[in-house]
């Protein structure tokens, strides 16, 4: 159904990347459009404000300059406030990782960020699942912030109507599509803004993977599972308001999810992701612009189901993360804390990779019995507890 | 003999004007389905959290302005100030910005309706009950086009206390609560162009001390489309007028006759008045003037309306019991009091909730347990008049039934001819009873898939069909078509006026009368049962 709705953005999409092809060589084996992460460690949003006449120098930002492909950077022009979005998304995506892989051997960790490097480190340059769930989770996390601050009102572009593919171009820039809007809204109102941030997500991340390389297919669709979970997770809500109050007149919207939901199923899906194989000859080549989504991965174990549209896929099997590794960029378990009652992979034994642990007491000094206001904390005590902690050797 | 237009009907004629009336009902429901959009739409808008450095409250919040609030993004670290809670201001500006164009509220879009919704965070720490109070202290402000842009006007305000109800399944620091939202305004007339909604959450005196962690708040705005009401407006501008004409013709035909108008002609009289009412196309002014009474008015023009046409249901069987004639309104007084005093509950209630919203937009009955409380009595009241009534109903119509077919039974004895004749009319009875049962029965399935519409509703999915405005449109249409088919039926026929004489006939010269058109104005049914009676 998307398919249809969005042609034009991908021929624009198309074309743009054929420009920006030469000029940005990106390493062999990872996909090209994952360097925007570093947005997220672009300033603080503080610094970011929208609708400040000022706001156009983060341009200039080398950071924003070097994480971001022309195009990208072309529609952060056309959509003042998206910058910020995108930043608070990609912030988002991170602590979400953080938080579902805080348990794990691999927990997420990010670089200091340098320029040109990536923000997850070395593993994305590998197909392994850590790098599909990156994926998901940072393509989710920019459609769930972009259709946040278009409800805001951060984002002036947002448009009012994405059933109409025709009527204008969807970065909604210049007059023409802005009577549209204003038509539009006056004999049917908006839609919902999931509709743009599914869009924007699309045109902002995925450019750049133009499915042509297997390594690129894998990165579409874990993009786009990522924006898939985002949709699904919307909820309906309704109000009465005919005669009386009574339900003559009832009307419904859906309602953002909260992104830990969207972070929950997509660590289900990283649970269950699926790996997938070189398709037989012919369908990858196949990609013509219609087709950028419209592609169906071959399971690895052909006794397995094809992924749908909600699974992460990856291509190899993930590398052990017990040992340091630069040439991978793993930092290992070493000095990671464990739980010695646990049998999961959170529990010593298997964090520590059977290095064993050591155990140390701890006074730890917390605030504690804080009566709360609705905002904000208002009156804690501090308290000492005593804490044991293991941490791997 | 005079009869109605219905009884001298022919076959032919009336299949044509069946035929008329479908295609009159299937263009009203496409109407709606093609041409207008949903009736109405909703705006979400995430709040804007400002922080208020001046301490004082007759300072307006706003994002989008020549001076904007000052924002704060997170909260702050924990904070031994208490007054941090009072000094955050929810800023909403609506409608929101859309394509770089400020969007405005057209006078089209009729109302609007405000609905909060509460992003409520689990703290293990501090752990929320339920169901709490939450006190809002809300302002609404309006701006218009040519306003200076930093000039809002005061519109109302209010310190409200409404019940939030929350519920988490997974119990982990930062997962969000459930809430249920919280239904804050209803205003009656979209007049201005520009609306500024400012929320706080006191805590002074033990106000919200027991509310969690909130960490966002939005605002489901939701107004009646401006497509909808256009095409509405258009319907109501058509059948205003043919229900006038057709109206007045029956009158004319009336008052033609000697006789008095009998009692189901005044009752048909008065339904199609309370539809004329109805169908007057007086929302127009508010393109004009601020009304905010316009939603009550329209709500009492269509329950006087109902009430109308119940009552009508009532005396068009009770007319056909074929016993003794009822021969005045005031008569049927016990019949009527069960849809009187289920329409004087139920206008009460509609007094209560959106008259006293006249005042104060942010009232609601529900909030308060005296208020609950008085609301559940006027519609349980309500409700069992009109269980009554349907009870009532159904057991005239199943009386008129009986009488029919135990009338019909005694056909056999008739001569050929004369049994022809009234099996016809008694067909043609039946064939509007069902007409009456297929208009209740689509109003009801109206009703019901209005109810179901969540399967309807799919994101992503376009629908070609709007199924919502649609059926409004198809039930109004459907209703209208009704009326003015019973005006034009029901009329008195003058294929040949009757005389005095052949009123004073005896009744056992009508019976051979009767192959002629017969000289009665009562309906012809009625002679019937009569004429049974005595053979």
């Amino acid at each position: 159904m998307w398919s249809s709705l969005i042609l034009l953005p991908i021929l624009v999409t198309a074309l743009d990347t054929a420009i920006a092809h030469s000029q940005n060589r990106p390493r062999p084996g990872r996909g090209r459009g994952s360097n925007w992460w570093g947005i997220a460690k672009a300033g603080e949003p503080n610094n970011l404000l929208p609708l400040v006449p000022g706001a156009i120098s983060y341009m200039g930002d080398p950071v924003t300059q070097s994480t971001l492909r022309r195009k990208q950077r072309r529609l952060v022009r056309e959509n003042p406030g998206v910058l910020v979005a995108v930043s608070k998304g990609a912030n988002m995506a991170i602590q979400e990782c953080q938080f579902q892989f805080k348990n794990r051997r691999w927990n997420c960790s990010t670089r200091n960020f340098f320029r040109g490097k990536n923000l997850f480190g070395k593993i994305v340059d590998r197909g392994c699942r850590e790098t599909a769930f990156i994926y998901a989770i940072t393509s989710a996390a920019v459609t769930h912030a972009v259709a946040r601050a278009c409800a805001e009102g951060s984002i002036e572009s947002c448009t009012c109507d994405y059933s109409h593919v025709s009527r204008g171009s969807p970065k909604g820039a210049g007059a023409p599509g802005g009577v549209h809007g204003v038509r539009d809204w006056e004999w049917g109102g908006c839609s919902d803004n999931i509709g743009f941030g599914f869009k924007f997500s699309r045109e902002f991340v995925d450019t750049g993977e133009r499915g042509r390389s297997l390594r690129e297919k894998m990165n579409l669709h874990n993009n786009e599972a990522g924006r898939v979970h985002v949709a699904a997770e919307m909820r309906q809500e309704c109000k009465c308001h005919g005669m009386s109050g009574s339900c003559t007149v009832k009307t419904c919207w859906m309602r953002l999810p909260p992104f830990r939901i969207v972070g929950d199923n997509l660590k289900d899906r990283f649970d269950g992701a699926s790996r997938v194989i070189f398709p037989n000859s012919g369908s990858l080549r196949s990609g013509g612009k219609k087709s950028r989504y419209n592609f169906q991965l071959k399971p690895y174990n052909p006794e397995h189901k094809p992924p749908g549209p909600k699974d992460l896929v990856y291509l190899e099997t993930s590398p052990g993360f017990c040992e340091r590794n630069p040439r991978l960029g793993i930092q290992g378990t070493q000095g990671r804390q464990c739980n010695d009652t646990s049998i999961g992979v959170d529990g010593c034994d298997l964090m520590c990779c059977g290095r064993g642990h050591k155990t140390q007491e701890v006074v730890v000094v917390e605030r504690c019995a804080c009566t709360f206001h609705w905002c904000c904390e208002v009156k804690c005590k501090l308290c000492r507890t005593k804490k044991t902690i293991h941490t791997c050797l | 003999m005079a009869g109605t237009v219905l009884e001298n009907l022919s076959g032919r004629k009336l299949a044509v004007l069946v035929g008329f009336i479908l295609v009159g009902q299937v263009a009203c429901f496409l109407i709606g389905g093609l041409i207008a959009p949903q009736p109405s739409t909703t705006e979400q808008i995430l709040a804007t959290k400002c922080i208020d450095t001046s301490n004082g409250t007759e300072e307006w919040f706003y994002v989008r302005g020549p001076k904007p609030c000052r924002k704060l993004d997170f909260y702050e670290s924990p904070n031994e100030d208490q007054d941090i809670a009072n000094d955050i201001v929810f800023a909403f500006q609506l409608p929101p910005i859309r394509e770089k164009v400020m969007l405005d509220f057209s006078r089209w879009q009729q109302n609007l309706v405000g609905i909060l919704h509460v992003d409520m965070t689990y703290h293990s720490e501090y752990k929320m009950a339920p169901r709490v109070v939450m006190s809002v202290n809300a302002k609404l402000g309006y701006q218009n086009k040519h306003d200076p842009p930093d000039k809002w006007t005061y519109y109302a305000s209010s310190v409200e206390k409404r019940n939030l109800e929350c519920s988490i399944e997974q119990k982990i620091d930062g997962y969000l609560y459930n809430c249920s939202i919280i239904p804050l305004f209803e205003l009656g007339s979209l007049h201005h162009d520009f609306y500024l909604l400012n929320i706080r959450l006191p805590v002074n005196h033990g106000q919200n001390s027991d509310l969690g962690h909130v960490a966002d708040m939005w605002l489901f705005a939701i107004n009646q489309t401006g497509g909808f009401t256009k095409v509405w407006l258009s319907l109501k501008c058509i059948f205003f007028p043919s229900i006038i004409g057709i109206l007045s013709w029956f009158w004319r035909r009336i008052s033609a006759l000697q006789r008095k108008p009998q009692v189901l002609e005044i009752m048909l009289l008065i339904t199609a008045l309370s539809l004329t009412l109805l169908n007057a196309p007086i929302e127009l002014l508010t393109l004009k003037f601020d009304l905010p009474f316009m939603l009550l008015l329209t709500d009492i023009r269509q329950g006087l309306f109902y009430a109308a046409l119940l009552s009508f249901w009532l005396v068009f069987s009770a007319e056909h019991l074929m016993e003794i004639q009822k021969k005045s309104l005031k008569e049927y007084w016990p019949y009527f009091s069960t849809v009187g005093i289920g329409c004087v509950s139920l206008f009460m209630f509609e007094l209560c909730e959106r008259g006293i919203q006249l005042r104060n937009p942010f009232y609601s009955i529900w909030v308060t347990d005296a208020g609950t409380k008085m609301a559940m009595a006027l519609l349980v009241i309500g409700g069992v008049c009109g269980l009554s009534y349907l009870i009532l109903l159904f057991y005239l119509i199943w009386k008129v039934f009986c009488n029919i077919s135990s009338k019909r039974a005694s056909l056999p004895a008739m001569s050929q001819a004369r049994k022809l004749h009234y099996s016809g009319i008694i067909y043609r009875f039946n064939f509007l009873m069902i007409a009456t049962l297929v208009c209740a029965c689509l109003t009801v399935v109206a009703f019901c898939l209005g109810q179901v519409s969540e399967a309807q509703f799919k994101f992503e999915e376009h629908q070609d069909l709007e199924y919502t405005s649609a059926f409004l449109t198809g039930v109004y249409g459907m209703w209208n078509i009704y009326i003015f088919a019973l005006l034009a039926l029901y009329a008195p026929s003058h294929k040949r006026w009757p005389s005095q004489a052949d009123l004073n006939l005896p009744t056992n010269e009508i019976e051979f009368s009767c192959l002629e058109p017969e000289p009665s104005e009562i309906s012809s049914l009625t002679t019937f049962a009569k004429k049974t009676a005595l053979e």
